[in-house]
């Protein structure tokens, strides 16, 4: 390895990056030097990727500076960053299945291709391969190849290029504890010669156990920093989640009425995930009329296949969905939308709503079917427009015209447009599926007063977030979710958010906990 | 800082929420102008004269009622395969088997107008047949619709294969074997002739009546993927599964319906075209990849049934008046490439109506002046 006379040093200023109006990285600074493993945390949503995007150069920052060895430099293109030496490693590789190893390493590089450049090329592989222990064939096609060596090759890929500064996106997501155990050693000795690695993670254990220092990020901003021996599990949960909650709202007026009988009740749900695997383990629970019960977990713990179970768009092998005193385990969503169940779906733009279509078409998806919207098969265009209009006037849906698909309006007016059309419809419980992510801040308000109200209205609310704050805020209930199961239960004035806070990233005892 | 990437660098698409009319009806205007203008330089390349070539190429084709009902007439098949794949493409089931349905419907039709008795009424006999034909249509559309339905199988690669079967199945009956449908009395292998109750009336000249029906088909597919409930179904599945299975939408059903409908339509092409047209099954003269034709057709009128009528007009045109340019001396290869220019220039011209194409202001040339 070339060795510099002084070592690679980074450091990101200010940072801030918005996306349609809305922040992701809104002010973010931190700083890495070569020989350090710099670990940057925070939940699903905390700005993490946006802001390695903007390192790795794929997007370009809105303001602030990146200043590599002392220069600030504008990074223009992805090329550009692994020119300067910025090499990044994404979570979802970016590898061609039927190229070999060394073909993927090289790709890009016109100059490598060739017969006798390639066998240079391999030898190069193999030898940068042996040095950081990152042992795979440079001759072997990909599609070969298992994950974790598939990891290797997107590494070693950097390292070809001449990266001095690795940025590791969420890397043990997709390994197995064995290989993940491996990754660290190769990273340790890439620190060892030089390098500045930069360690993205939601892992508290992998953060604390990893790396030298650590930055910590919520909601697009810093939100704690510190050498990484002086932190404990309790201090970076505080920082992960925030420490502004204390339960003053407990004060507040709460629920209008005692919390009354079940409106849905889970029992036992076994559902499996997109891959095969048991997403969610029997999961038991039941939310009570003018009560909010919020789900809480890290995004990927089996979230989105429980309350898709829930509203009937993804089918369970086991267990029983009641809603409303009816079993619903065996309908499909239109039935239980029947039964009373109303449902705001994590992905607003292709399930809760079709985007190429017009806000007309939208707000009647649930009922183009019954009068006054159709009659005999016919659709009646005037009715459809009178409708729409009264809730796009009742909910303040704004930047909508006819016939423009709404794909065209911003997330908070398609949420409200979803809540408007949800809302209307005859129900009694709601499931909200994350009603606020990536909202702005009188928009997510808008969301949550409609919360309340159905709550004070005497319906049950089933609240999905990854934004444990609001969770706390909101609910009466409060279900902690990992790895399919519920593992921690807390009824409203007894919510210990440390213990919560610890489930959620599995660092406390695997045994559920209740304090209901 | 060079200039060329720079400027790359500035160009903004962004797209349009609503096009208006006049840049809808704009737009593929001015390509048609923009293609023939290409087209002169190639021709003046070529050593032809180009006023003399789109001259002709105009007489042959939209000039008096002769050459107007002679468009029209090859029209008509086209505007019905290229509904039958708008109907499905709207719903994003690609259904390229019109060129199959379409045998299957003209094997159905000849059959009925061979069997039915030949003093059958006119109206009762061409009713039969356009109905036979459609029901062929969709019972050859099934065979792929089924396990698409109900299996998930890719409708693109069985409605693909069904075609070559049809088209087998069809030659066979005229050119493999004595069938019913081969004319014994002649040496050299041809259909039957089909009785004069079951020839479509003209509507001038030889233009037929397929071509009204043609039209009208086309006004009604367009109003029932507008204002029904089942439209509404499509358009929904069409945009998005997802938002479709959380309405509560079948999907299934949805596919077979709409297999359904576009194997009928591809089907009475089939018949209308031996009604109206060959008087018999004719291997020769149908296997001339209508269905396919179909397809671009849908595609350049977007899906739009009302604006695959004006689409398959044009395409029309273009080849029939690439005859008459080939009797002026034009080389049958400078005739095919002012017929892709054509309608590429056309294809290609949807992006800027879709599309707003803007610069966005030189803070890229700002900070490289210092350079």
């Amino acid at each position: 390895m070339d060795s510099p006379a002084h070592p690679v040093s980074l450091q990101v200023k200010d940072l801030r990056k918005s996306f349609y109006g809305v922040p992701a990285v809104d002010g973010v600074g931190f700083d890495v030097v070569g020989g350090e493993i710099h670990g940057l945390l925070g939940e699903n949503g905390a700005g993490k990727s946006t802001l390695c995007s903007m390192l790795a150069g794929l997007y370009r920052p809105d303001s602030g500076s990146i200043v590599l060895d002392g220069d600030t430099v504008q990074l223009r293109s992805p090329d550009d960053a692994a020119a300067r030496g910025i090499g990044m490693v994404y979570q979802h590789f970016r590898l061609v299945d039927s190229f070999t190893v060394a073909e993927n390493i090289v790709l890009g590089d016109a100059a490598a291709f060739g017969r006798k450049a390639r066998r240079g090329v391999e030898e190069r592989v193999e030898q940068l391969a042996a040095e950081y222990g990152l042992e795979v064939h440079p001759s072997a096609p990909v599609w070969q190849l298992s994950v974790g060596e598939r990891q290797r090759v997107e590494i070693l890929k950097q390292l070809f290029r001449g990266a001095r500064i690795l940025i590791l996106d969420e890397p043990t997501a997709v390994l197995a504890p064995h290989e993940s155990d491996r990754l660290f050693e190769a990273v340790r000795l890439m620190v060892a010669t030089g390098h500045a690695v930069v360690l993205v993670s939601h892992k508290m254990q992998e953060i604390l156990g990893h790396t030298d220092r650590v930055t910590v990020l919520r909601a697009g901003r810093n939100a704690g920093e510190g050498v990484t021996n002086s932190l404990t599990t309790a201090g970076l949960a505080t920082m992960m989640f925030g420490s502004t909650y204390t339960g003053a709202s407990d004060d507040e007026p709460r629920a209008l009425h005692t919390p009354g009988d079940d409106v849905l009740a889970v029992n036992g749900l076994q559902v499996t995930g997109d891959h095969g695997r048991t997403a969610v383990d029997s999961v038991s629970f039941s939310v009570r009329r003018g009560e909010i019960v919020g789900v809480a977990g890290v995004s990927g713990n089996g979230q989105r296949e429980l309350h898709e179970a829930i509203a009937g768009l993804r089918s369970s092998t086991e267990g029983s969905v009641t809603i409303d005193g009816h079993d619903c385990s065996k309908l499909g969503p239109k039935q239980r939308h029947a039964a009373g169940l109303a449902y705001i779906p994590e992905d607003r733009l292709g399930t809760g709503l079709a985007p190429g279509l017009p806000i007309e078409h939208n707000m009647v998806l649930r009922s183009f079917s019954r009068r006054p919207h159709s009659r005999a098969g016919w659709l009646s265009s005037a009715a459809i427009a009178k409708t729409s209009a009264r809730l796009v006037r009742d909910f303040d849906v704004r930047g909508a015209r006819d016939g423009m698909p709404v794909s065209f309006m911003s997330g908070g007016n398609l949420q409200k447009a979803i809540l408007a059309r949800e809302l209307t419809e005859h129900h009694e419980v709601l499931v909200a599926a994350a009603p606020t992510r990536g909202l702005d801040l009188a928009a997510a308000e808008a969301v949550r007063n409609h919360l309340h109200r159905e709550r004070d209205s005497g319906r049950g609310v089933l609240l999905f977030s990854e934004d444990l704050a609001e969770v706390l805020d909101l609910s009466d209930v409060v279900l902690v979710m990992f790895k399919g199961r519920v593992v921690g239960s807390f009824a409203r004035p007894d919510v210990d958010i440390e213990q919560i806070g610890l489930l959620m990233t599995g660092a406390a005892t695997d045994e559920p906990t209740s304090a209901t | 800082m060079s200039g060329i990437p720079a400027l790359f660098d500035r160009v903004v698409v962004t797209p349009r929420a609503q096009p208006s009319v006049s840049l809808r009806a704009g737009v593929p205007l001015l390509s048609l102008l923009a293609a023939l203008a290409v087209g002169a330089v190639i021709l003046v390349a070529t050593g032809a004269d180009p006023f003399e070539a789109y001259r002709t190429m105009f007489d042959a084709s939209l000039n008096g009622s002769a050459a107007i009902e002679r468009t029209l007439t090859y029209a008509t098949p086209l505007i019905l395969t290229g509904l039958a794949a708008a109907v499905a493409f709207r719903m994003r089931t690609y259904n390229i088997g019109a060129e199959g349905q379409l045998f299957m419907g003209a094997i159905a039709g000849s059959w009925l107008a061979l069997a039915l008795p030949e003093d059958l009424p006119a109206p009762l006999m061409l009713t039969a047949m356009l109905l036979g034909g459609a029901l062929a249509g969709v019972l050859w559309a099934g065979f792929a619709a089924v396990p698409k339905a109900f299996l998930g199988t890719d409708e693109i690669i069985t409605t693909l294969m069904l075609n070559f079967v049809a088209l087998a199945f069809m030659n066979y009956l005229i050119f493999g074997s004595m069938s019913f449908w081969r004319d014994p009395s002649r040496p050299v292998p041809q259909g039957k002739q089909i009785p004069d109750s079951a020839v479509l009336p003209a509507i001038s000249g030889r233009l037929h009546l397929g071509f009204a029906i043609a039209v009208v088909l086309a006004v009604l597919i367009w109003l029932l993927l507008r204002s029904s409930t089942f439209g509404f179904r499509i358009r929904t599945i069409g945009d998005s599964h997802r938002a479709a299975r959380y309405a509560g939408i079948g999907v299934p059903v949805a596919t077979l319906a709409v297999m359904s409908i576009s194997g009928a339509l591809a089907g009475v092409a089939g018949a209308i075209e031996v009604s109206g047209v060959t008087n018999r099954l004719d291997p020769k003269a149908l296997a001339i990849e209508l269905g396919y034709t179909g397809i671009v057709i849908a595609a350049v009128a977007r899906l739009h049934p009302l604006g695959v009528v004006p689409v398959a007009v044009l395409l029309a045109a273009i080849t029939t008046a690439g005859g008459s340019m080939q009797s002026i001396g034009v080389q049958v290869e400078v005739v095919v490439l002012l017929q892709g220019l054509i309608f590429l220039s056309v294809t290609a011209g949807e992006f800027f109506v879709t599309n707003r194409i803007g610069l966005r202001p030189g803070v890229v040339a700002a900070e490289g002046s210092g350079l």
